[in-house]
C-alpha cells in the first residue's frame, strides 16, 4: 500500500470541526480542500522538517514571550501549529461587519459614559455598573480624546459554538497583544507551504503595521508637522516585549520606556542624544494604572510623571485612551447588545455568549446553584486568570468560587460552557482536534480597519478550553480566502 | 462589486448651539442591482437615531440634540454589493419618446416629468434640448447625448456654485459640480418628456490614474426611465453610463429630496465644516 | 536617537569586545600554563597577575578550583566578566534595542547566546577548549564585520564603535600591564603572550623584525599609528566618533568626554618610551585606565543623562511665562 495518510484515524467527535463537516467519514469543507490534501499527503520527514524550520525561525528571530517567575529561562516561544485555520469569504464578511458595528458601539458607549451618560439616563445600563468598574477613570469625565475615539486598537475574541455560530467571548480594549504573531505566522506559513498558499488566494495581512501607524498619526494634536509617534513599552521584561519591538520596527517609530520620556510644561519629550524631542502620539502598551505615578499608582516606575496632565491638556495623544478598560469589563460586555441597539438602532450582527451577572440576585442564585455546568470569570481579569470551568473543577474549587461570588458579586459573571469549535492540530501521536478561538485586530483611526483574519489561538492540551498563551495555548495562521 | 463606504460630516460651531434636529439620507438602498450588506450611522455628541422610509422609498435617519453643543459629527459606514444593470454591448435603444407623452398620467413617472425645486421647464431649456436631440426620437440615445453635451461643454469647478444653485443658472454658466450637472441634465430630459430623477450616492474610481471627478465625495447623477427596461443611470460629471462602481443612497425629484444631511438648529453658522468620503473596493475577484 | 538606545548600543559593543578579549587572553595563557606550570600552586602563581589585570583576583575562591579556572572564566554566571556573562549582557542590551540592529547582527548574537544556553558550548568545550575559544573570537569578528557592513554608519554605529574602541583600549592596556605584575623581568615568553593576546604578533614582527624587548612591545602597543589595537589607534577612533556624533570639528571640544579624549590623544601622540620609563610603565597604564573609565563616564553624562538640557529648557519656559504675565 501507499504511504499512510496524516488524517487517518482523525475524529471530529461531537464537536463542530473547522475543517470537516459532520459525518461518518472525513469530509473536508470546500474551503479546506486544498490544504487538507496537502497536509494529508505529507510524510513524517516533511512534517518534522517544517516543524523544525518554524521553531528555529521563531527562536532565531527571538520571537518569544516571557513567563514570569520561571528561572530556567524566561523566554519561550509561543507554540505554533502548521495547519492553518481557513475562513471562507462569506463568513469573514459577516465577522467584519459585526466587528465594525461592535467597536463603533463600544466607542460611542465610552464617549457617552464620560460625557452626557444618556444611555444611563435612559435606563438602558445601570449607573452602578459603570461607576463600580475597576477601570473607570473619573479623570476622563468631560475630556474629549483626540478625534473622539477611545479604543483605537481593539482585539475582540471570537469563538464558535457547536453549530458553528460565531460568538463574541470578550473585547480587549486596553492593550491587546498578538498582532506580531499574526504577521510572523504568515511569514512562516508562506515558506512552509508556498504552493498551497499561492493556490488558495489568501488575503494578505502585511498592511497591519502601516494601518496602525496611520491610525496613530491621525490622532496627532500637532497637525502642522509630521507627527512624532512612539511606542511606550513597560520594558524588556514584559511578556510581550518582542511584539513591542517588532511593531515599532515595522512602523519605523521609536520604542521608548517611561524613563525615556519626560514631561515639561504639560508637553511630553523624549530624551535623545540630540536633546529633547517633543512627542505627539504615544502608542502605549502599558495599563492605565502604570501610566503616570502622579495620578495613578504612585509606586509605578514604568510610567511618566506628568503624562496625564499633558494628555488632558491635549498636548499628547494616547492610544488607547485612558479609561477604555470599562469596555473590557465582563459585566459591561453583557450590555453590548443593548448598546448596539441604543446607539445604532440595529441588532447585533455578532452575538454574545449568554451571560449571568452575579450582582443581579436572580442570576446569582442561578449561578450558585449551577456552578458545575458554568464557566465563572472574574470581571476584570484577562489572560485566562481568575476563571473556574465548572465541569473540570473540584468541589473545593467550586466552594471557593461560591464564597468569592457571595462576597464580591459585582466582580463575577458566569456563562454556560460553550464547547468551542475544534481544529485539526499536530499533537504527539498525530493530528487530532483541539479547541480554537479567533482574535481579529480592529484599528479605529480615521475609519475602522480590520486586517483579514487575525490570530487563531489553540488550546494544545487535549480537551482544554483555555487558549491563552500563559495557559498552554498555541497559535495558528488564519487564512481568509477570496471567493472566485 | 463589493464596496465599503465611509462618509463623515463634521460641523464645528463658533459658539454653543442647541435644539438641533436633523435628517440623514446616508443609508444605501437595496434593490435589484445593489444589496446593502450592513450600514451603521453614528452621531457625536451621543444621541439615539431612529429611521423611517420616505415617499421616494429612501431610508431616512433622524435625531435630535436638544442640549447645547459645539461640535456635530455624523459618521456613516456601509458595505454594499453591486452588480451592473447595463449590458454595455447592448444598450436599450429603440424606445421612442412619444410613448411617454401618452404616459403623463402614470403616477410613477409623473413627478419626474415636471418642474421641481431646482429644475424648471421653460422654452429656453426646451429649445436647447431639442437642438441636442437632433431629430432623434430614441429615449436612451437622447439622454446619452444630453449627458455627453454636459460633460463636453460644462466646466467642472468647485467654487462657482453652491448647494442652492438652480438648474437654470447652471445651464447659463455652464459650470459647476456633480449636483449642478445632474440638475441641468434633469431639466433637459424632462423638457423632452423623458422621466428623469436625481440620484445621490457614491462611486468607486476604478481607473488606473484615479482622475474621475467626485470619487472621494458625496456624488450625484441622474436616472432616466426607458420604458420596458427600467431606470438607467447616467453620470454627466464623468460621461459614464452607471455600472457596478456606483452605489445609490437615494433617488428623488432633485437634490432637495435626497440631501445626505439636512437639519435645523438654534445658533451661529458653523465655523468649520468638513466632509470626508472614502470608497474602497473590498477584494473579491 | 534615544539616549537609552545609545547607551545600550555602546554597552552591547563593549561586552562583545570584552568577550573576545577574554577568549584570547584565556587561550594564550592556557597554552602557556601547559608549558610552564605544574601543580596547583604553580598554576595559581601563573594565573595570579592575569586575574589581577582583569580585576578577578578573588577568583576562583579555593586552590583546588584552579583546575576549573578556565571553565569558570568561560561559563561562570556569577562572574560578570566571564565570556558567558559578557555574551548574555551584550544580548540583553541588544534585546532592548533590537529595532535598531540589522536582522543579521541580531541573529549572530542571538545564535551565540543560544549556543551557550542549549549546552552546545559545553559539548564543544569538552572536545577542546581551543575550539570553543576560537569560535567566540570568530563570532566577535563576524559580529563586528556585520556591524560595519549591515548597520547604517549613522549615530548608532558611532556609539557601537565608541564602545568597541574604549573596551579595546582598556583591554590592550590591561594586557600590557600584566608585564608589570610579575615579580620579575618579563621573559621572552611573557612578551610573546602579550602580543598574542592583542593579535599583534605578526604586525609587531613586521615593524621590529623580531627584536623582542619590553621597550619595543610597549612602544608598539601604546603608540603604533596604524595597528588597530594600539592605544593610540583606539583613542584616535574614539576622538573621531565623539566628534562625528557632536558635529564639532576635531581639535575643539563641546563636552567633557571630547576634552578628555583630545588631551589623551595629544598625550599618546607626543609621548615616547623615555617618558613612559620616567613615569614607570605601570603608572602610565594605570593613569590611562582611569582616563578611559572617566571618558566612558562622561559619554554617559553627555548623551544619556542630559541634566543640563532638561534644566535649561525648564528655565527658558519659566522665563517666557513670567514675561507673558507682565504684558497683561
Amino acid at each position: 500500500m501507499s504511504n499512510p495518510c496524516q488524517f487517518d484515524g482523525y475524529k471530529t467527535d461531537h464537536f463542530f470541526d473547522e475543517m470537516f463537516a459532520q459525518g461518518e467519514s472525513l469530509n473536508p469543507r470546500t474551503h479546506y480542500e486544498k490544504i487538507y490534501q496537502r497536509i494529508d499527503r505529507l510524510t513524517e520527514k516533511e512534517i518534522s522538517e517544517r516543524r523544525q524550520q518554524a521553531d528555529s525561525s521563531f527562536l532565531e528571530h527571538g520571537i518569544t514571550f516571557t513567563v514570569y517567575g520561571d528561572e530556567g529561562g524566561t523566554e519561550r516561544i509561543f507554540p505554533f501549529d502548521l495547519i492553518p485555520r481557513v475562513i471562507p469569504e462569506s463568513e469573514w464578511k459577516m465577522i467584519e461587519s459585526g466587528l465594525r458595528q461592535r467597536i463603533l458601539a463600544l466607542n460611542l458607549f465610552l464617549n457617552d459614559i464620560y460625557h452626557g451618560r444618556k444611555i444611563i439616563k435612559d435606563g438602558v445600563i445601570p449607573e452602578e455598573i459603570v461607576n463600580s468598574s475597576k477601570n473607570y477613570r473619573p479623570e476622563m469625565v468631560g475630556f474629549e480624546p483626540p478625534q473622539s475615539v477611545y479604543a483605537h486598537i481593539c482585539g475582540t475574541d471570537l469563538i464558535r459554538d457547536e453549530d458553528g455560530k460565531y460568538l463574541v467571548l470578550e473585547d480587549n480594549a486596553r492593550c491587546p497583544s498578538g498582532a506580531s504573531y499574526l504577521l510572523e505566522n504568515r511569514e512562516i506559513m508562506k515558506r512552509a507551504f508556498p504552493q498551497t498558499f499561492g493556490g488558495m488566494s489568501v488575503r494578505p495581512v502585511e498592511a497591519y503595521p502601516d494601518l496602525l501607524l496611520r491610525t496613530l498619526e491621525y490622532m496627532s494634536p500637532r497637525k502642522s508637522q509630521k507627527p512624532v509617534c512612539v511606542l511606550l513599552t513597560p520594558g524588556v521584561y514584559n511578556s510581550a516585549y518582542f511584539e513591542h519591538t517588532f511593531l515599532a520596527r515595522q512602523m519605523g517609530i521609536e520604542i521608548v520606556e517611561g524613563k525615556d520620556l519626560i514631561a515639561i510644561d504639560s508637553c511630553i519629550y523624549m530624551r535623545t542624544t540630540r536633546g529633547l524631542v517633543q512627542v505627539d502620539v504615544i502608542y502605549r502598551r502599558l495599563d492605565d494604572d502604570y501610566l503616570d505615578p502622579l495620578v495613578f499608582r504612585e509606586e509605578s516606575m514604568l510610567g511618566v510623571p506628568g503624562l496625564m496632565d499633558a494628555y488632558l491638556k491635549g498636548n499628547v495623544a494616547l492610544a488607547n485612551a485612558v479609561g477604555t478598560g470599562v469596555a473590557d469589563d465582563k459585566v459591561t460586555y453583557a450590555y453590548v447588545p443593548e448598546m448596539i441597539k441604543y446607539y445604532l438602532d440595529q441588532d447585533p450582527i455578532l452575538e454574545n455568549v449568554p451571560t449571568y451577572l452575579c450582582w443581579r440576585d436572580a442570576d446569582r442564585s442561578h449561578v450558585l446553584a449551577n456552578l458545575e455546568s458554568l464557566v465563572v470569570k472574574a470581571a476584570n481579569e484577562s489572560g485566562g486568570y481568575g476563571m473556574l470551568i465548572g465541569s473540570a473543577s473540584t468541589a473545593k474549587e467550586r466552594e471557593e468560587f461560591a464564597r468569592l461570588i457571595e462576597k464580591h458579586p459585582r466582580e463575577y459573571i458566569a456563562q454556560p460552557i460553550v464547547s468551542l469549535s475544534r481544529h485539526p492540530t499536530f499533537c504527539e501521536g498525530g493530528i487530532s482536534g483541539r479547541h480554537v478561538d479567533l482574535r481579529p485586530f480592529i484599528l479605529y483611526g480615521e475609519d475602522i480597519e480590520i486586517v483579514p483574519g487575525g490570530l487563531t489561538r489553540v488550546a494544545l492540551r487535549e480537551g482544554s478550553l483555555v487558549v491563552n498563551s500563559s495557559q498552554g495555548g498555541g497559535s495558528k495562521d488564519t487564512w481568509v480566502l477570496n471567493d472566485f | 462589486m463589493r464596496l465599503y463606504l465611509f462618509h463623515r460630516t463634521s460641523y464645528r460651531y463658533p459658539s454653543l448651539v442647541k435644539q438641533s434636529y436633523n435628517e440623514l439620507r446616508l443609508h444605501p438602498l437595496s434593490n435589484d442591482w445593489q444589496k446593502c450588506i450592513s450600514s451603521t450611522i453614528a452621531i457625536l455628541p451621543i444621541c439615539r437615531t431612529q429611521s423611517y422610509l420616505d415617499l421616494n422609498g429612501n431610508i431616512v435617519h433622524y435625531f435630535e440634540l436638544p442640549e447645547e453643543h459645539k461640535k456635530l459629527v455624523i459618521e456613516a459606514r456601509s458595505v454594499v454589493e453591486t452588480r451592473s444593470r447595463v449590458d454595455f454591448e447592448n444598450f436599450p435603444y429603440g424606445v421612442k419618446i412619444s410613448n411617454f407623452l401618452k404616459m403623463q398620467g402614470v403616477a410613477e413617472y409623473r413627478d419626474y416629468l415636471q418642474a421641481s425645486s431646482y429644475v424648471e421647464i421653460n422654452p429656453e431649456v426646451w429649445r436647447m434640448a431639442v437642438d441636442l436631440q437632433g431629430g432623434s426620437n430614441d429615449v436612451f440615445q437622447t439622454a446619452y447625448q444630453i449627458m455627453e453635451f454636459i460633460y463636453q461643454n460644462f466646466e467642472y469647478c468647485k467654487t462657482t456654485t453652491t448647494v442652492d444653485t438652480h438648474a437654470n443658472e447652471v445651464l447659463e454658466l455652464r459650470r459647476g459640480v456633480c449636483q449642478d450637472f445632474a440638475h441641468a441634465a434633469l431639466a433637459l430630459c424632462r423638457c423632452l418628456g423623458i422621466p428623469a430623477r436625481y440620484v445621490s450616492g457614491y462611486f468607486y474610481d476604478s481607473t488606473r490614474d484615479r482622475k474621475m471627478r467626485g470619487a472621494e465625495a458625496s456624488h450625484a447623477w441622474i436616472e432616466v426611465m426607458v420604458n420596458g427596461h427600467g431606470w438607467f443611470g447616467l453620470d454627466p460629471t464623468n460621461n459614464r453610463v452607471v455600472d457596478d462602481t456606483y452605489v445609490i443612497l437615494g433617488t428623488g425629484r432633485d437634490y432637495r429630496d435626497v440631501a445626505p444631511v439636512t437639519g435645523t438648529y438654534f445658533g451661529a453658522r458653523p465655523s468649520e465644516f468638513e466632509v470626508t468620503v472614502r470608497v474602497k473596493r473590498e477584494k473579491n475577484t | 536617537m534615544l539616549s537609552r538606545v545609545a547607551d545600550n548600543l555602546y554597552w552591547m559593543s563593549r561586552y562583545i569586545e570584552r568577550a573576545e578579549g577574554m577568549a584570547r587572553m584565556i587561550q594564550v595563557h592556557q597554552n602557556l600554563a601547559l608549558e610552564y606550570a605544574q601543580g596547583d600552586e604553580q598554576l595559581a602563581w601563573f594565573w595570579k597577575p592575569v586575574l589581577q589585570s582583569i580585576c578577578a583576583e578573588g577568583f576562583p575562591a579555593g586552590q583546588n578550583e584552579i583546575r576549573n579556572l578556565v571553565k569558570e572564566l568561560i561559563f561562570s554566571s556569577g562572574y560578570e566578566n566571564s565570556i558567558y556573562s559578557c555574551i548574555s549582557l551584550a544580548r540583553e542590551n541588544a534585546r532592548m534595542v533590537r529595532d535598531q540592529l540589522s536582522e543579521e547582527l541580531w541573529l549572530e548574537l542571538n545564535n551565540i547566546y543560544l549556543f551557550f544556553r542549549n549546552g552546545e558550548a559545553d559539548e564543544v568545550y569538552q572536545q577542546g577548549s581551543d575550539l570553543l575559544l576560537d569560535r567566540i573570537t570568530r563570532f566577535s569578528l563576524v559580529f563586528q564585520g556585520l556591524a560595519d557592513a549591515t548597520v547604517p554608519h549613522g549615530e548608532g554605529w558611532r556609539f557601537l564603535s565608541l564602545g568597541k574602541y574604549l573596551e579595546r583600549a582598556d583591554q590592550t592596556s590591561r594586557m600590557l600591564d600584566t608585564l608589570n605584575l610579575r615579580d620579575k623581568e618579563p621573559t621572552r615568553t611573557d612578551l610573546m603572550s602579550v602580543l598574542r593576546c592583542c593579535i599583534a604578533l605578526s604586525a609587531f614582527r613586521q615593524q621590529f623584525r623580531g627584536n623582542l624587548s619590553l621597550q619595543n612591545v610597549a612602544t608598539f602597543l601604546l603608540f603604533s599609528e596604524n595597528f588597530p589595537r594600539s592605544i593610540r589607534f583606539c583613542i584616535r577612533a574614539i576622538d573621531h566618533s565623539l566628534h562625528t556624533i557632536s558635529g564639532v570639528p576635531t581639535g575643539a571640544f563641546s563636552n567633557e568626554a571630547e576634552r578628555l579624549t583630545g588631551s589623551t590623544l595629544a598625550m599618546v601622540n607626543f609621548t615616547d618610551w623615555s617618558q613612559v620609563q620616567a613615569k614607570g610603565l605601570h603608572q602610565t597604564l594605570d593613569e590611562l585606565q582611569s582616563t578611559l573609565i572617566e571618558i566612558g563616564q562622561r559619554v554617559f553624562e553627555t548623551y544619556v543623562l542630559l541634566p543640563s538640557e532638561i534644566k535649561s529648557l525648564g528655565e527658558r519656559n519659566i522665563a517666557q511665562s513670567a514675561q507673558a504675565q507682565q504684558q497683561q
